[in-house]
């Protein structure tokens, strides 16, 4: 297969638009999890909760300079923009490029570090020799304490990865599919095997470290921000269930920080890849995020939001509230008793409504417009709490109810899927029909105040549970 | 008859104004705390001025921090940032309900409090504007090297940000400009920094940059219109995360561009 050659003296700019350009579907651009003072040598620290620098015009954060460190690469995975049978620009940056640029952003705060991938350059042992190299230059001659974010190329000697972790902040492999089924199909010379082995490696190596720093608190740090991973959500036809499953697993078993979710996007036109004449599916991705938060901080089980017998997430409502809808039996919970844990399975409470609620009914207990000003979502919450033994206004704890009520007052839905929502055949003499928008916000507005005529007077929805 | 103590809009004129109307022993229900030339005047209450006493604010500040914790003082500060005309009054009440209280620290906790709420709130969005402007300020490089970003945030968030760039470009000379307050974060490298009026800064603003400075901006610009992917453009949520009032100072939107997105 034939090559664009380009000269080996590219100019930095032409470079660097063709290595960012490759990079940008590389999710992963957070800046979080490492809080370090600056050296006192040199220029740079970081932001526990990471900071964002801009926004591109796809709305996705740009906190670090993104850029691979070659695109050119000996693997030919049918997904990849950068496979060695596509004909597109090939560059390759120097070490030295890298931190003048990294250097330039930096002093004037366009970014919070770097973030270096790279394609696979005549072997994985090369390819991360150049990126420790990379990383030292960084660290040692330029003394930056920026934020570094770093691949681990898979098959690269061990050694190799070890030392590039000691000098970077974060490290991730990419598991690309979420099945080794799926790498076989479309990434024919990666293995599940081969992915795994280093975010093991890494694993345990900060298992490690963290014995070291207990013991010596200046001990040389391990990848202190964690490692992630990402994978492709719909160039391979598994469910939401097994997508799921597998992050839970890398969560538990790896000791991930984040996994990443990307929604596939059609870049080469191969036949074992799927048609997306509809776009990216987005909203299957941000589903998968809503459901890995529900995993991560709501103590959710992947098991619990799916099953076999119902492998993907319902498009119409967020992963809590279908679960909640599910699980009626478990509501209404009393606000001023529930546990935290508890509060958190409740639609319309998030975490930090959860603590506020915990903090605040220590000192009191609290109503509705209480909650309103803690900022519970009460459009959502009202169907499944109570305050001191009383719901916002009559309602029913029924599925179909609930359903239609909450769907009338919806987060925006992409348009194909507004409209076409019906659950249930309404009739003219349903007690249930629901709430007009108009009716709703008259409700909340009057809460507290004369619930039970307020109840009857909408639209005959009101009904004492 | 309530007495209102008007005070300067700062941290430390608020401060001062808590003093000074605890000082004054009228009880306090009896007394009330506004920030300078707000609102219409009210018949049958008393106007006090307060004048801004450095040695007063600090007192009080030192008190809060010791009886009601870190979290507090946190609070008050970014909550006197804000522009809300009820700011100083709020302030007053969460500082006479902490420490009233047995555990002054539980006193930010009681949200119920409509003080206290509002003095979490006020914290919240005064963080929000601080934190955001952390990621986007631009510095650009003068001809001597030294480094000048300008901004014109809503709330007087300079003196939060700028402890956070003295210790990320602590080599560096650099000067933050919030144009809208004329105020100016000047530090020296390897120094400390420190606040001042920014009248003689303006030329800053025409002063030729240095000669890598146009080639970064090129290079950022072209950074960062290739990182956005076609397929997914949502010039919404771009808008939704970063306002057009933060553009015109940033480089990658530039002067000319800055009612436009990014493409």
């Amino acid at each position: 297969m034939q090559h664009t050659r380009i000269p080996e003296q590219l100019p930095v700019m032409e470079k660097l638009k063709i290595l960012s350009d490759a990079a940008k579907y590389d999710v992963a651009c957070t800046s979080s999890g490492t809080s370090r003072g600056n050296n006192g040598k040199g220029i740079g620290n970081c932001f526990d909760a990471g900071i964002c620098h801009s926004f591109a015009a796809d709305g996705r954060c740009i906190s670090l300079l993104k850029i691979l460190f070659t695109n050119e690469c000996i693997c030919n995975c049918r997904y990849c923009l950068n496979r060695s049978s596509n004909d597109v620009p090939r560059a390759t940056f120097t070490p030295d490029e890298i931190c003048e640029l990294v250097m330039g952003f930096y002093r004037r705060n366009y970014i919070e570090g770097l973030f270096l991938s790279s394609g696979i350059l005549n072997s994985p042992d090369y390819t991360m020799e150049l990126l420790y190299q990379t990383l030292r230059k960084l660290r040692t001659e330029y003394h930056f304490g920026g934020y570094i974010h770093v691949k681990a190329i898979p098959g690269a000697d061990p050694a190799l990865i070890e030392k590039t972790g000691f000098l970077a902040d974060r490290m991730s492999v990419n598991l690309e599919l979420p099945t080794a089924e799926g790498l076989r199909r479309l990434a024919p010379a990666k293995t599940r095997e081969k992915i795994l082995r280093p975010m093991r490696q890494v694993q345990n190596r900060m298992e490690e470290n963290r014995n070291e720093l207990a013991l010596y608190r200046s001990a040389p740090r391990f990848v202190p921000a964690g490692q992630s991973t990402q994978m492709i959500i719909g160039a391979t036809p598994e469910s939401d269930f097994q997508i799921l499953s597998v992050a839970e697993s890398l969560y538990q078993r790896f000791d991930l920080k984040r996994v990443f979710y990307s929604a596939f996007v059609r870049v080469n036109d191969d036949s074992a890849l799927p048609a997306l004449p509809g776009g990216p599916p987005l909203l299957r991705e941000h589903r998968l995020y809503q459901a890995d938060w529900l995993l991560r901080f709501y103590g959710f089980e992947a098991g619990e939001l799916l099953s076999e017998a119902r492998p993907n997430l319902n498009v119409l409502f967020d992963p809590k509230c279908d679960w909640a809808l599910r699980h009626l039996e478990e509501f209404p919970v009393e606000i001023n008793r529930a546990s935290y844990q508890t509060l958190l399975r409740v639609p319309g409470i998030g975490v930090k409504s959860a603590q506020r609620i915990v903090k605040a009914r220590r000192l009191g207990s609290l109503d509705f417009p209480d909650l309103k000003r803690i900022g519970v979502v009460l459009k959502r919450a009202l169907y499944f709490i109570t305050c001191r033994g009383k719901t916002l206004y009559p309602v029913k704890i029924e599925e179909d109810y609930i359903t239609r009520n909450l769907l009338y007052v919806k987060e925006k839905l992409p348009p194909q899927l507004q409209g076409d929502v019906t659950y249930q055949q309404l009739s003219l003499f349903d007690d249930g029909m629901p709430l007009s928008f108009g009716e709703q916000a008259g409700l909340l507005a009057a809460e507290g105040q004369e619930l039970l005529t307020a109840g009857a007077d909408a639209g005959g929805a009101g009904r004492f549970v | 008859m309530t007495t209102i103590f008007v005070c300067e809009d700062s941290l430390d004129g608020i401060l001062t104004g808590v003093y000074e109307a605890w000082d004054s022993r009228l009880g306090h229900e009896n007394v009330r705390l506004q920030t300078e030339a707000e609102g219409t005047l009210e018949l049958f209450c008393q106007y006090r001025p307060v004048r801004r006493d450095l040695e007063k604010a600090e007192k009080v500040l030192r008190t809060v921090r010791r009886r009601m914790g870190e979290k507090a003082r946190e609070a008050v500060c970014y909550a006197a940032a804000c522009t809300d005309e009820r700011k100083a009054d709020a302030i007053y009440r969460l500082i006479v309900l902490g420490l009233s209280m047995a555990d002054g620290t539980k006193a930010v906790d009681c949200l119920q409090n409509p003080a206290v709420l509002l003095v979490e709130k006020l914290r919240y969005k005064a963080w929000h504007e601080a934190e955001r402007m952390l990621g986007f300020l631009r510095f650009e490089e003068l001809e001597n090297g030294v480094l000048y970003a300008r901004m014109e945030p809503p709330y007087a968030v300079l003196p939060l940000i700028a402890p956070h760039f003295a210790d990320r470009l602590y080599q560096e000379n650099w000067i933050i400009h919030d144009l809208r307050r004329g105020q100016a974060a000047i530090h020296r490298a390897g120094g400390g920094w420190f606040l001042t009026e920014a009248e003689a800064l303006s030329a800053l603003e025409k002063e030729s940059r240095s000669g890598t400075e146009q080639e970064f901006q090129k290079l950022w610009q072209a950074f960062c219109s290739s990182i956005a992917i076609e397929e997914r453009r949502n010039p919404r949520c771009q808008q939704n995360l970063l306002p057009l009032r933060f553009r015109p100072y940033m480089t990658e939107f530039g002067a000319d561009r800055s009612r436009t997105v990014l493409n």
